[in-house]
């Protein structure tokens, strides 16, 4: 985990006036399964598809495995496994024609590989796409990705439209591939209840611009749920960063990011969940700021 | 990529074949009936000029009996541009279908994928408008001896005009396709432009690529030699000199006070002439060429803009 596979520098897009992605500053580790977590229309989308060359940035750069998408296309693009939110698939096609769609522009094809997994997940290679479950369509748009034996596997959304039974199958089918191959992956969600269980590494997107990356593990460490006094959240504030604070009449409860150790003999001190902390980065981190600049 | 452009155009293939199926279904036997026809009555001594009143009758009687033909291959005008749409089709359905993005995510690159796509579009549709050519031609062989090919109806359908028209089409629903990136409505306005441009050009511009020659005759002895075969744009009564009949009021039969010979000035004066502009025969090859070049520079400089667009767009 030393090298980046993806790397943002400055990175930004726009697309006409709005900005679907900007300031976007990260480093992806290889060798991560990341998490790229935020609401519709926070720029994951868009942050995968600059990753992946099928658009340009409009303001800084992006490196993915030490090339640019945009100029090192030929170079790069056999290395890279690439899903898109629908993963759009030639409908009209058997599912063995999409192998051969494989096999045919992509010359690292592993053909052993795909039949074998397809044949694992009893997906009949003689059916039409378009036949297919949703479920089978995204493994089939998932086992195209992997046949070409990627070292970075970028998912867009991957699970979002399926059922809660395909939604761990194809997560499953991820986390094979990772413990086969070692490759890295990225995929994007706005279900957080999945990705704790798959993922390592978590970047939070909100409003086109990064919010927070890190290791899960160092997430879910440096998050603490504080309860405490209504009085007292400007001095935590001093210390910690406050994410999400709620105030009723008898006390207040601060989600706060610590700098260093939590202690305050005033303060009850709860260790929270990821998906708590994603929420609170997500839906509320406006809001502490209004308030705080209330209260201070 | 060439094993993926030739599955994704499988449909496309098909009915650009059925397409021309149903023509050769249509030029075949009726193409075999008028040659065996031609040789039957023996119309290939009455070639030429002066071929006398049996010849007339046997060419009339032929012509007669064939221009119902004639008349239903005027809508095979339609099929070069049903060639280009249909086959425009495989990539725009594409751009549609957001299915470019799946090949571009593979081992090639974008630029790849555009030119394989565009490349086979090409190929596929000159290949069919030149089966058209060869079919079309073929089949118009007693009328061409009988009447040349400068017409509209021959013109259009043989030389090299029809490979322009087909790449033409072929540019302007890529290029519609490429920008708007819905295939069915694409396909449907290409080919109402298709259309359009092909009456622009059969009924205004392709007299004017050169201009026409005139010429001024006595009506009484037939055409002269230099119409013989050519493309007649307007024919008409004339005075001797080439100026337009004049027809005085009440006509000529108010001279009649004056005496014959201000009669027969008058009749003299009305014509007794015609007055022809025309394309001769000769020119046939150098009106295919400018015409080819219109179209098909066109519809190249259509299908460049699309690829660009394309690519540029992502």
């Amino acid at each position: 985990m030393n090298a980046a596979a993806i790397r943002a520098q400055g990175l930004g897009k726009r697309y006409g006036t709005t900005w679907a992605l900007r300031d976007c500053v990260l480093d992806i580790p290889a060798g991560s399964v990341t998490a790229l977590v935020g609401p519709n229309g926070a720029g994951k989308t868009t942050l995968l598809k600059l990753a992946v060359g099928l658009t340009r940035p409009s303001a800084g750069s992006i490196e993915v495995l030490g090339s640019s998408p945009r100029d090192d296309e030929r170079a790069l693009m056999h290395r890279i496994g690439f899903v898109a939110q629908d993963h759009p698939l030639h409908l009209r096609f058997a599912v063995d024609e999409m192998l051969a769609l494989g096999r045919h522009l992509n010359p690292t094809w592993n053909d052993e590989l795909a039949r074998e997994r397809l044949a694992r997940l009893r997906i009949p290679l003689d059916r039409k796409v378009g036949k297919l479950s949703g479920g089978q369509q995204a493994q089939v748009a998932l086992t195209l990705a992997l046949g070409k034996q990627p070292e970075l596997l970028l998912l867009d959304e991957p699970v979002a439209s399926l059922d809660p039974l395909a939604r761990r199958e194809f997560l499953n089918t991820v986390m094979e591939a990772v413990s086969e191959s070692a490759v890295t992956v990225v995929l994007s969600s706005h279900i957080v209840a999945d990705l704790e269980r798959v993922c390592d590494h978590l970047v939070i997107l909100s409003e086109s611009r990064p919010l927070l990356v890190g290791s899960i593990d160092d997430v879910v460490a440096s998050h603490r749920l504080l309860t405490g006094p209504c009085t007292d959240s400007p001095g935590v504030a001093r210390v910690h960063d406050v994410i999400r604070a709620s105030h009723t009449k008898r006390q207040t409860t601060l989600l706060v990011r610590a700098n260093g150790h939590v202690y305050d003999a005033k303060w009850q001190v709860h260790e929270v969940d990821l998906e708590e902390i994603v929420l609170a980065y997500l839906g509320y981190g406006v809001d502490v700021h209004e308030r705080e600049a209330v209260a201070s | 990529m060439i094993w993926l452009g030739w599955r994704q155009q499988r449909t496309e293939t098909v009915i650009t074949a059925a397409l021309l199926g149903f023509v050769a279904a249509f030029l075949v036997p009726t193409g075999i009936e008028m040659a065996h026809a031609y040789a039957h009555d023996g119309l290939a001594n009455c070639l030429g000029l002066n071929t006398g009143p049996a010849c007339g009758d046997a060419v009339s009687a032929f012509e007669l009996r064939f221009s119902k033909f004639t008349g239903l291959v005027g809508w095979f005008n339609l099929v070069p541009g049903l060639f280009g749409v249909v086959l425009a089709a495989p990539y725009v359905l594409e751009l549609e279908h957001g299915t470019h993005r799946l090949a571009w995510t593979q081992s090639i690159t974008r630029f790849q994928w555009v030119r394989a796509k565009l490349a086979l579009a090409i190929t596929s549709t000159l290949v069919a408008a030149a089966a058209l050519i060869a079919l079309y031609t073929w089949w118009r062989v007693p009328f061409v001896h009988l009447d040349g090919r400068m017409d509209n109806g021959a013109f259009d359908a043989q030389g090299t005009v029809v490979l322009g028209y087909a790449l033409f089409a072929l540019g302007l629903a890529l290029a519609v396709g490429a920008v708007w990136r819905r295939g069915i409505p694409a396909v449907l306005v290409s080919f109402v432009g298709y259309f359009v441009a092909r009456i622009f050009v059969d009924t205004w511009l392709r007299q004017r690529f050169i201009a026409p020659k005139q010429l001024t005759f006595s009506s009484g002895r037939g055409d002269p030699p230099a119409l013989w075969h050519a493309w007649i744009i307007s024919e008409g009564p004339s005075n001797a000199q080439g100026g337009p009949a004049v027809f005085p009021r009440g006509g000529c039969v108010a001279h009649a006070q004056h005496g014959f010979r201000a009669t027969k000035a008058c009749m003299a004066s009305l014509g007794g002439h015609v007055h022809a502009l025309f394309e001769p025969a000769s020119r046939f090859w150098a009106l295919q060429g400018i015409e080819t070049a219109l179209f098909a520079g066109v519809g190249v400089t259509l299908i460049a803009f699309a690829g660009w667009w394309t690519l540029r767009s992502e």
